[in-house]
């Protein structure tokens, strides 16, 4: 299970930090330089712009809390001299801050009692309005995260949905609302447009992307992005303005010796950098890991749902379920790496910042024991040096921190960035195709370097039906695929009318041409909707049509509900025959110019083949169908014959043609099938 | 199956999908259910036990360690060092100084001139910081330590749940998996289950705490006042009230934002499978679409959850914050006039608060804040728990589903040397009204193969289902020589039954993975035989690694027909008595198809072998052909009697041949 790859050493070390990937196979070098780091932090900046307003409308709510905020330790204080202990304003040893002197004129005067009552009154409007005072000292906040476990994934969603703010009352709703609102914003804009990303990936990666890595990336990764912005500008910006107006107040009221805890304060800035900064990597790193073994127990267990059929029949269960707890173990562990190594950063950082405390400690304790300041000023002093310290603390701690939020963000642009149909849109459109297609000497490989198809030329007219015949594994589903850019040759072209496929707009030409899929796949709503799929406009007399061609009627008019059946996982309520002339029909709704049927009938009866055949040849006269066949019945029907072998064209014609070549290819492949017959 | 989300569900064989929450699907809250919610997830933590307790001594220990250094690190802090006041005699012992340091008479700790030096201020000073760093040096690893040992505990207690819930999924019947979506199990074993790693906490010690620090914090503030501890009590009823009305209201959220959630997972699961599909359907805009709304509705369902806990918070904390300020206004006017504390003259000589001071003040209002605000937290951790429960709900729903092909209670041993199998009068029907098998009989014997032929949808497939036990029939019975299936051990009948599916389903892993896949240790020998008999030597030779070829999620390197005769070889390997071939060459050619049934015809010749098959040639050399039409056998017998019958079959045979012919006439046209 763990293995190291680049020819380290295995030792203790690599152990730990695990494999980068788990059974990912397309994803595969996670390592990422600090610069890459940095570049995958502005560009989840770059996502602030579509959320501009609520950005700022959050930025200003919280001001409207932060401000009045500043007023409460003063009023605490007033409490405390002026009221209980009676003192008169003009007795206090310290100045109070400038935006404090009109609260003082306006209190000036007043008994103590009546103080109290206007004291009790403004903090009975800051309580109703930013929720001043309610718990605590000052604020608790408002915070509305649900329970969740000790993983990542059920951790998204308090992650995604994440409003804790620290006013309360009605503004606290309010800001809880719109933070909440500016997390989701976020989140789901990534997630929506990883998804639209992967849903056009190109057709010769498809098998190698997994769906539970694909559910753990839309899902859970995009999770951590609304925090790796707020986490960058919001929470730095108002640490640092903490900071700012403490010293501020430290330079206005105790001037005397705040210059020494201003300095030792911000020390703690460049100490908690050194001591985090040469970890970052290590933690994406370990974070990575960690990311990679959710995937792979998300794969594990989406793969033994999914195809429960095949694991029970084939006895299965049991070693589907060690797989799994293995996996989910794995991922617990992983999990409980990236704490232990975030822990201990933290504990070293949490040392470090302690010493700093401890110096100010004795400076402080040394002025009071010598009699420089009064014990009532070492609470102050503290509260100061915190104050600013925080700040410091946030921002040299920042680069760290940030860290765990690239690993998922390069997973997410790692998909976003990767090649794309839509890297093949945008070229000219075709609007209608009137001659044909021409493959010209085509060669294509796989990704893997195994050849496929070899110096295929090909000419394919319109109004022809054509067979593409040959032993399995010979290239015939690569050749068709070749037709609406599912595949792009690796040498030669395939021109549409004169025109290379690779200078269309990819949709426009995918939009003539059907493509029924050897295997058959049907989503899990009503033979309606799995029609539409295909074409969303289609009528009901359209449906009708494109299912009695295909021959569905006789069944669908057996079900209660008809045509608005909803269709088991898969269709798995359906029998592989009925569910594949589904397939058909809902390739022949779409009414496009060139039909490819891949293998249409392998799961029929020869009398439903006969049917079908006979209702494609009424519509075949104005259109290239293509079908790829093992049947002789069904290829003897063609106009057209390719037979194919070892991705290479070995002969082409008519059937009869075929047959009249001495030794040809075809005539040895029907003898076959005929001397069994 | 998300109508009934949570709660349990009719019998009903057929469980629609709908995506609207009913709130009467809501499961009721009532002490008895959590008390019962509380005992399923006992056993899941039953192996923990050892840990929790080891770990809650370890809290226990540290805690009361902590808060005795709290004490005497309050006090030395505070009035020694800060102040200057001397030592207690054990302050001085632990900070190893002489008796100058101690205070001539302890009783009068008032006396401000015995005091310390400036010089022993800055000894105790540096002592009482050795003492801190020592401290730290040992709790904060010693704490660290535990926090890591508390995730894992509860990451191993959740760890059991999910694989209890994977294993129950696993063994659910193909009816229930017909209705439910992946995604949602998907969601109910990550998210769903996750709640129980809250479950102690948050239901059990968090509440029982709450209330003793609620009680403690109230008889303080009676003895200060007991009006005022009155007055907290009254606030919190309307509290109350409000949290209770409230409650089905959240329940409800909670119960949407799983839903929606796993809806999303689903959506998502759904659309990632069938990419192909959409892409050549063009369907990416719509399929965006679809995803976009999912995705809005969970989001909007989280939010309003979550706003509703907030709402709820808020209105229980202003209350409680009025209710302080009040008492604060008044407690500062009796400050001033120097009233007495209610049981303060009892006490007098313990502490100095028989009046009103500023000492009583803060201490009053420290412990009224702490209670108030405890309350408070108390209310909004019902609120949490209500959203704990219903995710419960939904994993123990899944736990609790009754599997309804299970084993006997006394199975009969499984019959050998296997001599026949017989369908006798099976009925089966997937939706009541539209049965899939109407009465079949049928008999096999060893060493025959039999070759069932019909439409599709006529029931081939689901026949050969009932063979494996993965449905039980309506009525009447499958039995091997003569044993009915449902006396014997499921385990026992799929071990000695392989089946090559018709849907070509490839696991990640390796060729050889693959092929051993349902052969325990099944050696490399074994899988390159089966391989050669499935006619799969060839190629897999020409992978780019062999039998070690690592094949994608859905076998994506493979062609179709390739990845047929892998799943063939998986059949072969296990070599079991019965062989079930569903369409086992629909995808090849006719020339490895030939190839394939001969290797099968010299290898089977002691099994009792069935193919489903529309191909003539595979069809001729069974020994007994069944036609099967709307779920029952029309006809049955060897291809010469069947022909000499000139019945269904015959018209079949015209068919298939009536295809061909007329292909030659198009040729010609």
């Amino acid at each position: 299970m763990i293995m190291s790859e680049n020819g380290f050493e295995e030792g203790v070390v690599d152990k730990f930090i695990g494999e980068h990937h788990h059974d990912d196979r397309i994803d595969v070098e996670t390592e990422i330089s600090s610069r890459e780091s940095f570049v995958l932090l502005v560009r989840c900046l770059k996502l602030l712009y579509a959320v501009r307003w609520l950005f700022t409308a959050k930025f200003l709510l919280r001001l409207c809390a932060f401000l009045p905020g500043l007023l409460l330790p003063w009023l605490a204080k007033i409490v405390i001299d002026n009221v209980l202990l009676q003192k008169s304003f003009s007795e206090n040893e310290n100045p109070y801050p400038p935006f404090m002197h009109p609260i003082i004129n306006f209190l000036d005067g007043m008994t103590p009692l009546e103080i109290m009552f206007t004291i009790t009154a403004g903090y009975f409007i800051g309580l109703i309005f930013i929720g001043a005072r309610t718990g605590g000292e000052l604020y608790v906040g408002t915070y509305g995260n649900t329970l969740t476990g000790q993983d990542e994934a059920s951790a998204a969603e308090n992650k995604i949905s994440n409003g804790h703010t620290e006013s309360g009352g009605i503004l606290g709703v309010i800001e809880y609302w719109v933070t909440v609102r500016l997390s989701q914003r976020l989140a789901d804009n990534v997630r929506t447009r990883l998804f639209a990303r992967l849903t056009r990936l190109p057709m010769a990666v498809l098998s190698e992307k997994r769906t539970g890595d694909s559910i753990y990336r839309v899902l859970y990764d995009t999770s951590n992005i609304p925090l790796a912005v707020t986490d960058s500008t919001f929470h730095i910006f108002y640490a640092l303005l903490g900071s700012f107006i403490s010293m501020y107040l430290i330079g206005y009221s105790y001037s005397v010796s705040a210059e020494e805890i201003v300095w030792i304060a911000w020390s703690v800035l460049p100490l908690v950098f050194i001591l985090t900064f040469p970890a970052a990597k290590l933690m994406r790193r370990i974070n990575q890991t960690k990311r990679s073994a959710g995937s792979a127990t998300t794969n594990a267990m989406e793969e033994t749902v999914d195809n429960i059929d095949a694991v029970q029949s084939l006895g299965g269960m049991q070693q589907e379920t060690e797989k799994f707890a293995m996996r989910s173990l794995e991922s617990y562990f992983r999990e409980r790496v990236s704490l232990l190594v975030g822990g201990a950063l933290f504990i070293g950082a949490a040392i470090a910042v302690l010493s700093v405390c401890g110096i100010v400690f004795v400076m402080v304790t040394n002025s009071i024991i010598k009699g420089d300041m009064s014990a009532g000023d070492f609470g102050v002093i503290f509260i100061i040096f915190w104050g600013i310290a925080g700040g410091a603390i946030e921002l040299g701690g920042f680069w760290l921190a940030v860290q765990n939020k690239m690993a998922p963000a390069r997973r997410i642009f790692f998909f976003i960035d990767y090649e794309s149909d839509d890297d093949h849109s945008g070229g000219d459109q075709l609007e209608t195709i009137a001659r044909g297609v021409e493959v010209y000497h085509v060669d294509y490989d796989y990704p893997d370097g195994r050849r496929a198809l070899t110096d295929i030329t090909l000419d394919l007219p319109v109004g022809q039906t054509v067979a593409l015949v040959g032993p399995s594994g010979a290239g015939k589903t690569s050749l068709a695929y070749l037709l609406p850019g599912f595949l792009k040759p690796t040498h030669g072209h395939v021109r549409i009318d004169g025109k290379d496929v690779s200078d269309l707009d990819i949709d426009s030409v995918r939009s003539h041409i059907a493509y029924v899929f050897q295997e058959h796949l049907l989503l899990a709503e009503s033979i309606r909707d799995n029609l539409r799929l295909a074409k969303p406009q289609a009528t009901d007399e359209e449906i009708e049509a494109a299912l009695t061609m295909a021959g569905c009627m006789s069944f669908i008019d057996e079900m209660p509900d008809g045509i608005d059946t909803v269709l088991g996982r898969s269709g798995s309520t359906l029998s592989v025959g009925q569910q594949q002339r589904l397939c058909i029909a809902r390739g022949l709704i779409r009414d496009a110019k060139i039909l490819i049927l891949d293998e249409p009938t392998a799961a029929l009866d020869p009398e439903s083949e006969n049917l079908l055949f006979e209702s494609l040849e009424q519509i075949a006269r104005d259109r290239l169908l293509i079908v790829v066949a093992h049947r002789l019945s069904t290829i003897q029907r063609a106009d057209k014959i390719v037979f194919l072998e070892d991705g290479r064209i070995r002969e082409q014609g008519t059937h009869t043609e075929l047959m009249n070549t001495a030794d040809g290819h075809y005539r040895r492949y029907v003898g076959i099938i005929e001397s069994d017959d | 199956m998300v109508s009934c989300a949570a709660g349990p569900c009719s019998n009903d064989k057929k469980i629609m999908s709908t995506t609207e929450v009913d709130l009467s699907d809501i499961p009721p809250v009532s002490l008895r259910r959590v008390w019962q919610l509380t005992l399923k997830a006992w056993p899941f933590m039953r192996p923990l036990v050892k840990h929790l307790l080891i770990l809650g001594g370890f809290i226990l220990f540290m805690t009361l360690v902590l808060a005795g250094v709290a004490l005497v690190g309050t006090d030395l802090f505070n009035n020694k060092i800060l102040v200057g006041d001397k030592l207690q005699p054990l302050q001085a012992v632990v900070l190893f100084v002489d008796d100058s340091y101690v205070g001539s008479d302890i009783e009068d700790n008032v006396n401000l001139k015995d005091t310390l030096t400036a010089e022993q201020r800055g000894v105790v000073r540096d002592r009482f910081m050795i003492w801190i760093v020592m401290l730290c040096l040992l709790f904060i690893p010693m704490g660290a330590a535990l926090i890591y040992y508390n995730i894992w505990i509860w990451q191993m207690i959740n760890q059991n749940l999910r694989v209890a819930m994977m294993t129950k999924a696993e063994h659910l019947s193909l009816n229930f998996h017909a209705q439910s979506r992946v995604g949602d199990a998907i969601f109910r074993i990550y998210k769903d289950s996750s709640t129980i790693t809250s479950l102690v906490q948050e239901a059990i010690i968090g509440p029982v705490t709450g209330i003793y620090f609620i009680l403690v914090g109230l008889a303080f503030v009676a003895f200060f006042d007991p009006r005022v501890a009155v007055a907290v009590i009254f606030i919190f009823i309307p509290m109350i009230f409000l949290t209770a009305w409230l409650t089905p209201l959240i329940r409800y959220r909670a119960l949407e934002n799983r839903v929606a959630n796993s809806d999303l997972t689903s959506r998502l699961q759904e659309t990632m499978k069938a990419l192909r599909v959409v892409k050549a359907n063009q369907g990416e805009r719509r399929i965006l679409d679809r995803f976009h709304a999912d995705s809005q509705r969970a989001l909007d369902a989280a939010l309003f959850l979550r706003l509703m806990i907030v709402v709820l918070n808020v209105v229980v904390a202003t209350s409680a914050a009025v209710l302080l300020l009040v008492t604060e206004y008044l407690v500062v006017g009796w400050v001033l006039e120097e009233r007495e504390t209610f049981m303060g003259a009892a006490v007098v000589t313990i502490i100095g608060y028989a009046i009103w001071n500023m000492g009583a003040f803060q201490d009053f209002r420290g412990r009224l804040t702490s209670s108030t605000y405890t309350a408070g937290s108390l209310i909004t951790r019902w609120a949490l728990l209500q959203d704990l429960f219903i995710g419960l709900e939904r994993a123990f729903y899944l736990l609790d589903l009754k599997a309804d092909i299970v084993d006997p209670e006394y199975p009969l041993g499984f019959p050998t040397p296997i001599k026949s199998v017989e369908w006798r009068d099976a009925y089966y029907a997937y939706q009541q009204e539209q049965p899939v098998l109407a009465g079949v009989n049928l008999r096999a014997e060893v060493g025959s193969i039999t070759a069932i032929i019909g439409s599709s949808g006529a029931g081939k497939s689901t026949l050969m289902s009932l063979l494996l036990r993965l449905y039980d029939p309506d009525d009447g019975q499958i039995s091997i020589n003569n044993t009915d299936l449902r006396d014997l051990r499921i385990e026992d009948i799929r071990s000695n039954t392989a089946i090559a599916l018709q849907k070509n389903v490839l696991f990640a892993g390796t060729v050889a993975d693959n092929i051993g896949y349902a052969t325990k240790n099944a050696s490399r020998k074994e899988i390159e035989e089966a391989a050669r008999i499935a006619c799969a030597d060839q190629f897999i030779a020409e992978l780019e690694s062999g039998y070690d070829t690592e094949l994608g999620e859905r076998g994506g390197k493979l062609s179709t027909g390739q990845r047929q005769r892998v799943s063939l070889a998986r059949a072969i390997v296990r070599n079991t008595p019965i062989l079930i071939l569903d369409e086992p060459t629909a995808s090849l050619d006719a020339e490895t198809e030939l190839a394939v049934m001969r290797n099968l015809g010299e290898w089977g010749t002691d099994k009792i072998v069935f193919l489903i098959t529309h191909r003539l040639p595979t069809i001729r050399n069974a020994d007994q052909i069944v036609f099967l039409e709307h779920g029952k056998v029309i006809e049955a017998g060897s291809h010469e009697n069947l022909v000499e019958n000139d019945g269904r079959y015959s018209k079949f045979l015209a068919a298939s041949q009536v295809s061909a012919l007329s292909l030659v006439s198009h040729d010609y046209e």
